[in-house]
């Protein structure tokens, strides 16, 4: 049994107002893993992150870091961890080398350690050569890679990473993906990251939980959670949805012999099937013996799109619903920033 | 120690990012200049005055435009640590070991070293004008100093504030409304005793008139402790209250 190094059990935050961020959250992370909540914005990943790093007090339940207890020993845990937040808050007015320098310092690492480190940390993230420029003349993805060096100069053990890639473009986030990476097999460090980007859960995480409503709905190795759904996805549109030929039709595609399941989405249905090629004719079929007519048909292997969507029963990528919803969300992000 | 530390990186930082920018150097002296110039001519005739405290009227308002510049310093204090907040970089200090105190701490004694800057230009631009400090370079020490511990409060009270209200916006509109009046009731520009009784007792309570009384007996009349002491108690104890105040609200704001 791998060692855990974080810990929650039932950690539940909720802000005035009754709002609930995370909601009896338990889960463990294990030594020198790439762990990552994957879900919407204001589902409790930042939430969790601020409980964790000490900066918020839980509401209930409790959590160690490193085997300190988040609620009593704040010090020990500060000092194991490293902090990467959302905001890439690097200080445009000092140079690369600076903000590194007073990272050391916040961590009391001495004066001869301090000056390796950093010129460690500016290798690893690339940016020796602009060390001595101003942050304020770097681009985002030179901030988010100075910003992950800061989290990194006191060789925390666990390092959390709130959104690594939010608002950078495809070829930096491959590259942060390839640090995040190199620094658990280089540094044997423990990586908590959260994201709302499957394809970064996907390809970067060893274990991911999906969030949602300040809940886990399943913790799972990517690979795994995928397989689970049960077979490729099929998502077909009738030409018309209402009628009742439509429906006569989905009762006949749920009796052919390879449909794991079929669940009704918006204006469409997705039918989860073992072998995607081979059903796509058989379907046509029986929606031709009942009369219905089929306006469109895709098919997919199965993303974590679709883990999250069988889970939550929506997707990942409609960024809102309701009014009320952004609404909520809103007071949710206002008071984690406050 | 470890505390210590910690203060002196925040104050570092706040000192770097200073010096990275020149042009709030210059501004922020050159108004008082144009200030010394302009009234300092303007009032001249004012000295006339039978039982106005100075012949000059230069050397009387000197000490008044020395303060000025610290409050108008002071005030914004607060500021930084309502961007800090703002842009995350507060939650980047907080995550880390150090104490939590620092953060107020070290932000309030880099504003009082910039003004302190800031004070021995405008000093050294109102020799240049003509003013005398009869106390030579021993007074114009105790000068800045006063003036530095006048910023530490003003940058308390900004903090604090900032610590209640969390906005940039508010706390500039709120920083900005207290300036004009705690100048003017003060005896900043003007001597407090050809003032009305109101004013008077007005002036008497402004923690600003405790500042410049004590400067300007150092500038005009002497080394006359009797008159300079009591006022610098006052402003070093209320300035110990402010610093206290500003750090328990900050404390209280971050948990």
């Amino acid at each position: 049994m791998p060692k855990s190094i974080i810990k929650t059990e039932n950690l539940t935050k909720i802000y005035p107002g009754n709002i609930k961020a995370v909601d009896n959250v338990s889960f463990e992370v294990e030594e020198e893993e790439i762990y990552g909540f994957l879900g919407p914005n204001g589902a409790g990943k930042t939430t969790t992150i601020l409980m964790l790093i000490t900066l918020l007090k839980p509401t209930s339940g409790r959590a160690t870091v490193c085997g300190f207890d988040m609620a009593k020993e704040q010090a020990k845990v500060r000092s194991c961890i490293g902090y990467v937040s959302q905001d890439t808050a690097v200080d445009e007015n000092l140079t690369g080398r600076e903000n590194l320098l007073l990272q050391g310092r916040f961590y009391h690492l001495p004066k001869e350690i301090l000056e390796k480190r950093i010129d460690e940390v500016l290798e690893m993230v690339d940016l020796t050569d602009r060390a001595n420029s101003l942050v304020s003349t770097y681009s985002g993805g030179m901030r988010k890679r100075l910003d992950i060096a800061e989290g990194l100069i006191h060789r925390p053990r666990v390092l959390f990473v709130d959104e690594p890639t939010l608002g950078l473009d495809i070829q930096t986030r491959h590259k942060i993906w390839e640090y995040i990476q190199r620094l658990r097999e280089e540094a044997h460090m423990t990586i908590f990251l959260t994201t709302h980007y499957m394809d970064e859960a996907d390809k970067l995480c060893d274990r991911i939980g999906i969030i949602d409503y300040g809940q886990i709905k399943v913790v799972g190795k990517p690979n795994e959670l995928k397989n689970q759904i049960g077979g490729d996805i099929i998502t077909l549109k009738f030409t018309n949805e209402t009628n009742s030929y439509a429906n006569q039709a989905i009762e006949e595609i749920k009796n052919l012999s390879s449909i794991e399941n079929v669940v009704p989405i918006k204006d469409s249905h997705n039918v989860v099937a073992k072998d995607g090629e081979t059903t796509v004719p058989k379907i046509f079929e029986a929606a031709s013996k009942v009369g219905a007519t089929i306006e469109s048909i895709s098919l997919k292997r199965p993303s974590l799109d679709d883990v999250f969507m069988a889970y939550t029963g929506r997707e990942l990528r409609e960024e809102t619903g309701s009014k009320e919803d952004l609404m909520k969300e809103r007071i949710r992000m206002w008071r984690v920033r406050m | 120690m470890s505390v210590l530390v910690d203060i002196w990186n925040v104050c570092w930082r706040e000192l770097k990012r200073f010096r990275r920018q020149p042009a709030r150097i210059f501004m922020s002296i050159a108004q008082p200049i144009i200030w010394l110039v302009l009234l300092g001519n303007m009032m001249q005739a004012v000295s006339q005055i039978p039982f106005f405290p100075t012949k000059n009227y230069l050397d009387f308002m000197a000490p008044g435009i020395v303060v000025m510049t610290t409050i108008f310093g002071g005030v914004f204090g607060g500021l930084s640590i309502v961007w800090d907040r703002r842009l995350g970089f507060l939650n980047k200090m907080l995550a880390a070991p150090i104490s939590r105190s620092s953060i107020p701490i070290g932000k309030m004694i880099a504003t009082s070293l910039i003004s302190s800057l800031q004070a021995t230009l405008i000093i050294v631009a109102a020799l240049v004008l003509g003013a005398n400090v009869i106390t030579g370079p021993l007074g114009i020490v105790a000068m800045i100093l006063i003036a530095m511990v006048l910023c530490l409060m003003l940058s308390g009270i900004s903090l604090a504030l900032g610590a209640l209200l969390k906005s940039q916006e508010t706390l500039m509109v709120v920083m900005n409304f207290l300036t004009m009046p705690l100048m003017l009731t003060s005896s900043a520009l003007f001597p407090a005793q050809f003032m009305p009784q109101w004013l008077q007792d007005i002036a008497i309570l402004n923690p600003i008139t405790h500042a410049i009384e004590p400067i300007r007996k150092i500038t005009t009349v002497g080394w006359d402790w009797a008159m300079i002491l009591p006022d610098v108690a006052i402003i070093v104890a209320l300035t110990l209250v402010v610093i206290t105040i500003a750090t328990l609200l900050f404390r209280r704001s971050i948990s």
